[in-house]
């Protein structure tokens, strides 16, 4: 029933070092070793893990924006390659951590969001489709001659949102959509999340290093660590029995509430 | 603009000595008190006076007339130079941060190669080949100032092309020409203003040194470097005559400089306040 | 007396006020949290009693230190305060640090400015508070410059730092915004036993409120520039006086309870 989109086979990546750190010549680090993963439309998939966890990489490759050193990213069967790939970007999108960085200052919302229509061609009226878009992450229109530093943060998130939208992408990927944003601001962005990629049926793919995030979201959570899956599975098993140590250590990290103790 | 103003010493003193500037320009070509190149021997070495305001040279020639005609051939080199300098070095150096790893560093090495070499020599040499003109000395002055410009911006553009935004463009479908032009150019202006502003203090300054050698714009043109070499062996007799074309100088390379300090106030971030 | 006493302090940025008349009271060796999101003042508050504000900022009201009237001092006056009596742990512990100096001469440089010690007596104590931040291999360390640490490890040297004059309070401003979880809570843990084992005084500035509980017995809601509740942790978390910091509990406990799987998926 469910189709199988995204697919990561024995993906490897390795970055030389500058030289001369150790002494012995270019050192390498391993930021993903050997990662096989398969996601089908629909899929509610969460990526949790700590700095240096290979997660960054991992988006970079999904997205095309980064060339494995060894195995393959396909979408729906189709091999990546670097380079622009207009195909893919009107299938995957993504939405960046910090607005405050994701959206480029010197441009109007209206510009921002229009971006990805003119650059993948869409053949759409871009003014309708921008009122749409921002119709449906809850920003008033008049925001439309507006530029980033005017909005608070939230409004900023939700304007990376309509841009990843704009396109009309069947797979969505949030590289930690809530981290720099204020508490009572991340629970609105996450239900706009969860919200728009339930109607629209899109694929979430959700990177986080919070577990509540990734509980509220997902149905699925894969566990990183140095570059390697230590542990994947529902969400609320893995949670609620985690198999692995390194969850376990996660899990008990988490500061609670005082009555939770 | 008018706010960006308020309690910014630098951008208002070096508003005003650039608007000196130019007042001398646009007055060198409506009136002068007198013909600076008329030769008048009474008037030799005349002090300051109701007839000759700021003196008179050997010849009797007018400082002031000499002064304000060779605001002309400075602002006219540096114009040119600073063009020539911001077309090259921003092309170069947005070229070099957007170019493959593989070809980033000749081409650095490249800029650092021309970096090191002053723009005086450079001006002898096409002087000896092409004999002293304003076009030998706006090559030399242009190129010389492009290395810097090249390496400032490809500093700049690299840190703008490893920005969030320019990675969501990439994942927008955004070719690296619209990356350049969309995202790229409209961040870099801030730094090109600044570093423009820099370029023409650079110049005027060089314009005078290469005048001052003789190796600029030839006489009779009145020039600022010209005058000072002219009244260098009577320092000790009438240092006047070297003063005025110093202040000249002086303020044109001050106030361009002061303008573009204050330019960087107006767009540092890290001068203005963050939030909580 | 008590150790610090902050009246009707008021911090503003030309018209704007980013610290509205706020007031509270730190007794020797209590311990207060200032929670609140960007823009409640919350920095500024810990900056000003720092006496590390921007020049461009207007403060009025008093703030008194160990019985010293903090405002108005000379920056010459608060420096003989700042890394003595007083320390600080900022977010981003490789922007605090100086990148080209090594971790020894970081953590003995407040011992030779204020304790006037020799550098090889300030080396010798960096090594014990090197020991007694948890570092492993501290000879190792001290030669180290901040970029080859880990972002634990520098934490844990901008803590040496600021406890090295052993320090009447310690102001830390989101020490573990920056970290992993799973470093968070052993500097976290490492903060708790420090503050213990010294006796000083501790304010912690943070927008984590399960963080923010974990460390304080007391806590100073701000939002806007207002302290606009100061309850302790328990009563805080029982029965909330204000609109806000029910909101800021609500969303803390939606997001454990959602991780806990009571609270069901979006």
């Amino acid at each position: 029933m469910s189709q199988l989109v995204l697919e990561a086979k024995n993906l490897s990546r390795t970055y030389k070092l500058a030289k001369g750190a150790s002494g012995s010549g270019r050192a390498l680090r391993h930021a993903l070793i050997d990662m096989n993963m398969k996601i089908n439309s629909g899929d509610r998939v969460g990526i949790v893990g700590e700095s240096g966890s290979g997660k960054t990489t991992l988006v970079r490759l999904l997205l095309g924006l980064d060339t494995p050193t060894s195995g393959s990213v396909e979408f729906k069967g189709q091999a990546l390659i670097a380079g622009k790939m207009p195909w893919l970007r009107k299938e995957v999108q993504i939405v960046f951590q910090d607005p405050r960085s994701s959206l480029d200052p010197r441009m109007k919302i209206s510009e921002i969001i229009r971006e990805p229509l003119v650059c993948l061609n869409i053949q759409e009226d871009h003014n309708a489709r921008i009122d749409e878009v921002l119709d449906s992450v809850g920003l008033d229109r008049a925001m439309r001659d507006r530029y980033p530093h005017e909005l608070s943060g939230g409004q900023r998130q939700r304007v990376a949102i309509a841009r990843a939208l704009a396109p009309r992408p069947t797979v969505l990927i949030a590289d930690e959509p809530v981290s720099a944003l204020d508490v009572l601001v991340r629970d609105q962005i996450l239900e706009l999340i969860a919200a728009l990629t339930n109607s629209l049926g899109i694929t979430l793919i959700l990177v986080s290093h919070d577990l509540s995030v990734i509980a509220r979201l997902c149905d699925r959570v894969i566990v990183m660590k140095d570059g390697v899956v230590v542990e994947s599975g529902n969400t609320r098993q893995v949670f609620d029995a985690p198999a692995h140590e390194f969850t376990r250590a996660l899990i008990t990290a988490i500061p609670r509430l005082p009555e939770s103790r | 603009m008018r706010k960006a103003m308020k309690g910014n010493v630098s951008l208002i003193a070096g508003s005003i000595m650039v608007s000196i500037t130019f007042a001398l320009l646009i007055l060198s070509f409506i009136w002068t008190p007198y013909d600076p190149l008329a030769v008048n021997p009474e008037d030799s070495f005349a002090g300051v006076s109701m007839r000759h305001i700021l003196g008179a040279d050997k010849i009797g020639r007018d400082i002031l007339s000499q002064i304000i005609v060779g605001s002309r051939v400075t602002l006219f080199v540096a114009a040119l130079a600073v063009t020539v300098a911001m077309t090259l070095g921003v092309s170069a150096g947005i070229l070099i941060a957007v170019a493959s790893r593989r070809y980033q560093s000749p081409m650095i090495y490249a800029v650092n190669i021309a970096l090191a070499f002053p723009a005086a020599l450079l001006a002898i040499i096409l002087a000896a080949v092409y004999g002293a003109s304003t076009i030998t000395a706006v090559t030399a002055i242009g190129l010389a100032t492009a290395a810097a410009v090249a390496q400032v911006t490809r500093r700049t553009a690299h840190g703008i092309l490893a920005s969030d935004y320019v990675l969501a463009a990439h994942a927008s479908g955004a070719s690296t020409w619209r990356i350049i032009r969309k995202h790229v150019m409209p961040n870099l202006r801030a730094s090109l203003l600044i570093q423009a502003s820099a370029a023409v203090s650079v110049s005027v300054l060089a314009e005078s040194s290469l005048s001052y050698l003789g190796l600029g714009t030839p006489p009779p043109a009145p020039s600022w470097g010209r005058m000072l070499a002219g009244s260098q062996q009577y320092l000790f007799v009438n240092p006047l005559l070297a003063i005025w074309p110093g202040i000249a100088i002086v303020i044109v390379v001050l106030g361009f400089n002061l303008v573009g300090d204050g330019v960087r106030e107006v767009f540092d971030p890290t001068l203005r306040r963050s939030d909580s | 007396m008590s150790l610090l006493e902050v009246r009707d302090l008021t911090i503003s940025f030309g018209s704007k006020k980013v610290v509205d008349c706020i007031s509270f009271t730190l007794e020797k060796g209590a311990r207060i949290g200032l929670i609140g999101e960007s823009g409640s003042g919350k920095s500024m508050t810990s900056l000003a009693i720092m006496g590390l504000l921007p020049d461009t900022a207007t403060i009025s009201g008093s703030i008194t230190f160990e019985g010293q009237e903090l405002i108005g001092l000379s920056d010459r006056e608060h420096s003989r305060l700042r890394g003595n009596r007083i320390g600080m742990v900022f977010q981003e512990p490789l922007t605090a640090l100086n990148p080209l100096m090594r971790i020894g001469k970081q953590i003995a440089g407040p011992l030779m400015i204020h304790k006037g010690s020799s550098l090889k007596e300030g080396l010798k104590k960096a090594l014990e508070l090197c020991t007694k931040v948890g570092l492993p291999d501290p000879d190792r360390i001290l030669r180290a410059y901040p970029h080859q640490l880990s972002g634990g490890q520098r934490q844990r040297i901008g803590l040496a730092i600021a406890l090295a004059c052993e320090p009447a309070l310690l102001i830390a401003d989101e020490p573990t915004t920056a970290l992993d979880v799973t470093v968070q809570r052993e500097v976290l843990n490492l903060i708790n036993a420090l503050v213990d084992k010294e006796g000083s005084s501790l304010i912690f500035v943070t927008h984590d409120l399960p963080v923010v509980s974990a460390m304080t017995e007391n806590v100073a809601v701000m939002q806007l520039g207002k302290i606009v509740e100061n309850a302790s942790v328990a009563s805080l978390f029982h029965e909330p006086a204000h609109e806000y910091s029910r909101r800021l509990i609500s969303a803390a406990r939606l997001a454990e309870d959602s991780f806990s799987g009571k609270g069901g998926q979006l």
